[in-house]
């Protein structure tokens, strides 16, 4: 690749705190045209802060950030636009309300004599969505959608744009491994055409895969800025986290596994969700649940949880017959349900992280009708330091926590009712490789203990290590079931595959 | 800052005595009792709407409400014509059954038939003030038995200013310091994710109906023991004072976010400018004054409101 050597984008000294906590300091970087940058770093080291100074939605307190040589204000989001930078957050900040077309085109809507004219929209955004190899439908509204397909809307809006600096922040985090592929080529084609990409993820598979140079952050310092083929693997985690991990390995013999059927669904069908689901979790076993985007895991999950109706079949807990649609019984039943959509369903953001983590126990911390103050913290405290979650303290808002972060408080506020069957949906989605395999190890350590696990992920290797036994879904429906222990990643990505497609693949 | 609105609050009161003790030095010393106890009703109906309004809805028929109630109140224990002068206590205990159920019947109204809590409660309050009207049938009521004027003229002990403290602090601690309260304010800021936490949004929405009508029937007996004269106008406009206050006293209209500290402040506030308003011998001006004073407070309320606050993804549905 031919590469001049004058930087496209240029940092310099930026700094930014939020009250006591120093976000980013003195931060220099620079980002040469036609690059794929990675930035790593561990859960609430500054990625996203850095990002957001990049974009002008937040403004540095000191630094520069010029563009070709040009100095670019602070936190003046037109500005950036102006320069050719175009952002992918890591929360999705789409119009839920709105369709496809609408916020694609929202703030840029093509106009005929000063009507919108939809019929081009709809054109271009077809145009995009096929370069993007996504089917999804345009007059449906986000909120429809699922994480997954909300990214995806995400990164058709910004493909949408002729930009000269694309910003990913973490933008596989909750794809699967087919969306993820597409999304992966779609970057090297950007930048074949000289547009560069700062990219950010936790996977350092893709990191390897797609970048030409990765900068490490740690607690809103920079480490080091080094080409990719200078490092490998194990000295990219040693500069995240400053020290070895030892990620989890699979289960060879199944320890605490038992005959005791915790969980046993028979049939279960919802209209034009999924049907024909049937499967058993014993206790202390992890039952592993692939598929693609979209196959129906997630209307599966929250079916169990009694979040969402279902249509026919049966769920039992301990053989005793589960009410239909009632979180409530769920609940009281032992199930403890982590969603796949941390801000909107897992969180209360405007709460505080003490608050959020002991919504779900609020009955056992009351005393004498009032909530207890002393036993609320010391249950806060302890999920905290067992999840190690990152805050200045436990009143922080969790609005304020970095993305993965905002994770683990989500999957602290269920661990807190001690539950008998925990169903997480992509429960280490954007939690860094530490803190990843932290949480494995802990999910691990309670099902040995005799709690019953269903985890559905789009992670595969996540999937492959964690789970006893694996089904995988494909388009509603359950194709096929394999064994933890020795199951492949082809194995799963055959399964999770319509069987028209698997032919031309 | 936390307590910014509060802060703000108190050097308002704090600024307005300092004027009215320029006017006449003994206007605070000889008011503040009045004050409060002119307070009473906005105050223990600020409660409950705070707490609607936490739980992202709204309830503007209390005004209504109070006059219908007090309107039964009036006949059941008037001893005069048209009064049925039935025991006062009894009378009581059906005026508080009656707008329990009047709150609980408005909260299945919103929460069952899915009207929205505006709409639903701006018919009611058209209703529940043609219901008011009908009963009363024209005249003022008069003449009620000494045990019901007790509660409002008590002369040692104010007993309704007393009620209204506990109710304050009640709510107080219901807001901060109970299970129920914190469900409260999670329904108001992100109803589904509260309900995939297993808080069930419908019980708390109806609960704060609920209380909403009870405690607009405590107001109603107070209101009617303190003045022992219902009109077919008692109750007529109160609404609007008590969602002033409310807002300016710092709870969001979003839902999710207030402080009952706030909610007090603001109701001494305006009543207290209501009060130096009419010290100030300016007529039928006073009234224009007031409005004025209310709408531009309630304006930069919900603008600051609205600069204060990030936009939150999640919330409302
Ligand atoms: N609005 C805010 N108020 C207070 N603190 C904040 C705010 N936003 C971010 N922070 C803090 O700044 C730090 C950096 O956060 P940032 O979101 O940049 O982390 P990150 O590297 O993107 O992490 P992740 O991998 O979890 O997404 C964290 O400690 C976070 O709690
Ligand atoms: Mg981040």
């Amino acid at each position: 690749m031919s590469r001049t050597s004058k930087p496209l984008i240029t940092i310099e000294n930026i700094s930014k705190s939020y009250g006591g906590v120093q976000a980013l300091s003195k931060v220099c970087l620079n980002i040469l045209p036609g690059e794929v940058h990675g930035l790593c770093g561990e859960n609430g080291a500054g990625k996203s802060t850095l990002i957001k100074c990049l974009a002008g939605v937040v403004s540095p307190e000191t630094g520069t950030i010029t563009v070709d040589g040009k100095p670019l204000s602070h936190g003046d989001i037109h500005a950036t636009e102006a320069a050719g930078i175009a952002v992918i957050h890591q929360e999705s900040t789409a119009f839920l309300d709105l369709d496809l077309v609408e916020n694609l085109f929202v703030g840029r809507e093509i106009k005929k004599y000063g009507w919108l004219n939809r019929r081009a929209m709809e054109r271009q955004a077809l145009a995009v969505m096929h370069r993007l190899d996504v089917t999804l439908d345009l007059h449906t509204p986000l909120r429809e959608f699922s994480i997954a397909q909300r990214q995806m809307v995400e990164m058709a809006r910004a493909c949408l744009r002729d930009c000269r600096l694309l910003i990913m922040d973490e933008p596989t985090a909750s794809l699967s491994a087919r969306e993820t592929k597409t999304l992966l080529g779609l970057v090297k084609q950007l930048r074949e055409s000289g547009v560069s990409v700062l990219y950010v993820s936790h996977r350092l598979e893709e990191i390897a895969e797609l970048c030409d140079r990765v900068t490490v952050f740690r607690d809103g310092r920079l480490v080091a800025t080094t080409p990719i083929d200078q490092l490998d693997r194990n000295q990219l985690i040693g500069q995240m986290v400053g020290r070895e991990i030892n990620a989890l390995t699979r289960r060879e013999e199944h320890a605490g596994q038992t005959d005791e059927v915790r969980a046993s669904i028979t049939g279960l069908y919802s209209r034009g969700s999924f049907s024909d689901i049937s499967f058993e979790v014993r206790a202390g076993e992890i039952l592993g649940i692939g598929g693609l985007v979209g196959a129906g895991r997630s209307e599966v999950a929250r079916a169990i949880f009694g979040a969402d109706r279902y249509d026919q079949g049966e769920i039992k807990i301990d053989g005793a017959s589960l009410k239909k649609g009632s979180i409530q019984a769920a609940i009281e039943a032992g199930i403890a349900m982590v969603p796949e959509d941390r801000q909107h369903q897992g969180l209360i953001l405007p709460m505080s992280v003490s608050e959020n983590l002991s919504l779900t126990i609020l009955t056992e911390i009351t005393r004498h009708r009032l909530i207890h103050h002393g036993h609320e913290t010391a249950q806060v405290q302890h999920l905290m330091r067992r999840l190690a979650v990152k805050a200045a303290n436990a009143k922080m808002e969790a609005a304020s926590l970095s993305g993965g972060n905002q994770q683990k408080v989500v999957l602290g506020k269920w661990l807190a009712i001690k539950p008998k069957f925990l169903i997480l949906d992509e429960p280490t989605r954007g939690v860094d490789v530490a803190a990843k395999a932290e949480i494995h190890r802990l999910i691990r350590e309670l099902t040995e203990a005799g709690m019953a696990t269903l985890i559905m992920t789009s992670d595969l290797p996540e999937l492959l290590t964690l789970s006893d036994r694996i089904q995988v879904m494909c388009e509603g429906r359950i194709a096929g079931q394999l064994d933890g222990a020795t199951a492949t990643e082809e194995q799963v990505m055959r399964l999770a595959f319509p069987r028209s497609e698997a032919q031309l693949t | 800052m936390k307590y910014r609105r509060e802060a703000s609050l108190i050097v308002l009161v704090g600024a307005l005595s300092f004027l009215a003790t320029l006017f006449d030095a003994s206007f605070v010393p000889a008011n503040a009792i009045d004050i409060l106890i002119n307070s009473i009703p906005t105050m223990i109906i600020s409660c409950g709407v705070m707490l609607v309004i936490i739980t992202g809805e709204i309830d503007i028929s209390v005004g209504s409400l109070l006059g219908l109630l007090a309107a039964t109140l009036a006949l059941l224990s008037s001893t005069a014509e048209p009064g049925l002068g039935i025991h006062p206590y009894l009378a009581i205990a059906i005026v508080l059954t009656v707008g329990t159920l009047i709150g609980l019947g408005t909260g299945c109204l919103v929460v069952y038939g899915r009207v929205p809590s505006i709409i639903a409660t701006l018919g009611l309050l058209i209703a529940l003030d043609g219901a008011q009207d009908w009963l009363m049938g024209g005249g003022d009521i008069k003449h009620f038995p000494q045990e019901l004027r007790y509660l409002g003229t008590g002369t040692t002990i104010p007993i309704n200013l007393i009620l209204t403290i506990l109710v304050v602090a009640g709510t107080g601690l219901l807001c901060h310091k109970t299970a129920l309260g914190r469900r409260i304010y999670a329904v108001g800021s992100n109803p589904s994710a509260a309900r995939l936490a297993g808080i069930s949004v419908t019980t708390t929405k109806l609960f704060v109906f609920a209380l909403t009508g009870m405690l607009t029937a405590i107001a109603a007996i107070l209101w009617v023991a303190k003045l022992g004269n219902v009109s077919t106008s008692t109750g007529a406009g109160l609404e609007l004072k008590v969602v002033t206050c409310v807002v300016v006293g710092g709870v969001s209209i979003r839902g999710g976010r207030g402080r009952i500290l706030g909610v007090v402040l603001a109701v001494i506030l305006i009543t207290m400018i209501r009060t130096v308003l009419n010290f100030m011998d300016l007529g039928s001006e006073a009234v224009k004054w007031q409005r004025a004073i209310e709408g531009v407070m309630i304006l930069v309320a919900v603008t600051s409101d609205h600069f204060t606050q990030r936009n939150q993804p999640g919330g409302k549905s």
